[in-house]
């Protein structure tokens, strides 16, 4: 069961606009090794770990990916307001605003939807938890 | 037949520096007991309760905080620290220390919570009170110029 806490984890606040960097740190929303990829690895992987530490560690970090993922969503929502046609053809955001707008949409920078093909779950302990060293790894 | 890939290592062979490496085996070093901690505001800062896993990025400027000591910024140091040291606990269920402040925590942040609560609103739907169904109120989380109300 998850209950929604109506405030974020860490405060984010942006005074300026950018929407060139939001179509960068969209990745971060649901690219590759995006908050949603992370979110969904962890709460997914869960459920075949057999120890306790494990069932309770991957539980308690999914949950937090998914507060991660609220923020960047929050990121790329604040960059993105009060756009103009012009400001947002001169920042190259025109492609991703013909399909989303200014919605939050889960794709990689380069455009390729969120897809679960970026993770897995293979039931067995030891390479789930590689398979998270190398997606955690590649945010550092 | 030539060697398609004359870096790869021979069969019991390799070392770094040099030309080829092994297989490589992760290690991650276990977390100890009873391990330094930083104050909540300053793990909220930092993005971690540890100052042993605090590794910023390599010339990382250091974090300047945008978070005026008020209930909002008290909560979210709070929430943040209880995050933390329950994972800490997740793997170190036997340390009487980490157990005792997380409860200290999660004690100070139910009364974070009344105190912010009492001026900006529910932070649960099922927090609203019979004075009116306070939760659609504006602003919600990202809408929010200063992470609470604006």
């Amino acid at each position: 069961m998850f209950v929604y806490e109506k405030r974020l984890e860490y405060p984010i606040k942006i005074k300026n606009t950018n929407p060139k960097l939001a179509a960068l740190i969209i990745s971060q929303y649901g690219g590759p090794d995006g908050e949603l990829g992370a979110s969904l690895r962890y709460l997914s992987q869960r459920f075949s770990m057999p120890y306790p530490e494990l069932k309770g560690l991957l539980t308690d970090i999914g949950t937090e990916e998914l507060g991660h993922l609220e923020m960047v969503g929050t990121l790329v929502h604040q960059l993105t307001r009060n756009l103009n046609e012009e400001q947002i053809k001169a920042a190259g955001f025109d492609a991703y605003f013909v399909d989303h707008t200014t919605g939050v949409f889960p794709q990689f920078a380069s455009g390729t939807p969120w897809t679960a093909a970026t993770m897995q779950v293979t039931g067995d302990t030891i390479a789930d938890l590689t398979e998270d060293l190398a997606a955690d790894g590649a945010m550092a | 037949m030539e060697n398609p890939n004359p870096n790869a290592c021979g069969v019991m062979e390799g070392s770094l520096p040099g030309k080829c490496a092994n297989m490589v085996f992760p290690y991650i070093p276990m977390q100890s007991n009873s391990t330094e901690r930083y104050d909540q505001e300053q793990a909220l800062a930092a993005g971690t309760l540890f100052p042993g896993l605090n590794l910023p990025f390599f010339r990382a400027v250091k974090s300047k905080m945008n978070c005026p000591n008020n209930a909002l910024c008290e909560l979210m140091a709070l929430g943040f620290t209880i995050t933390e040291l329950g994972m800490y606990l997740d793997t170190h269920q036997n340390d009487k220390e980490a157990l005792a402040l997380y409860l200290d925590y999660v004690k100070l942040e139910k009364e974070g919570r009344k105190r912010y609560e009492a001026t900006y609103g529910p932070l649960q739907q099922t927090s609203v009170t019979a004075a009116g169904y306070t939760w659609l109120n504006d602003p919600w989380p990202w809408e929010a110029m200063d992470g609470g109300k604006q």
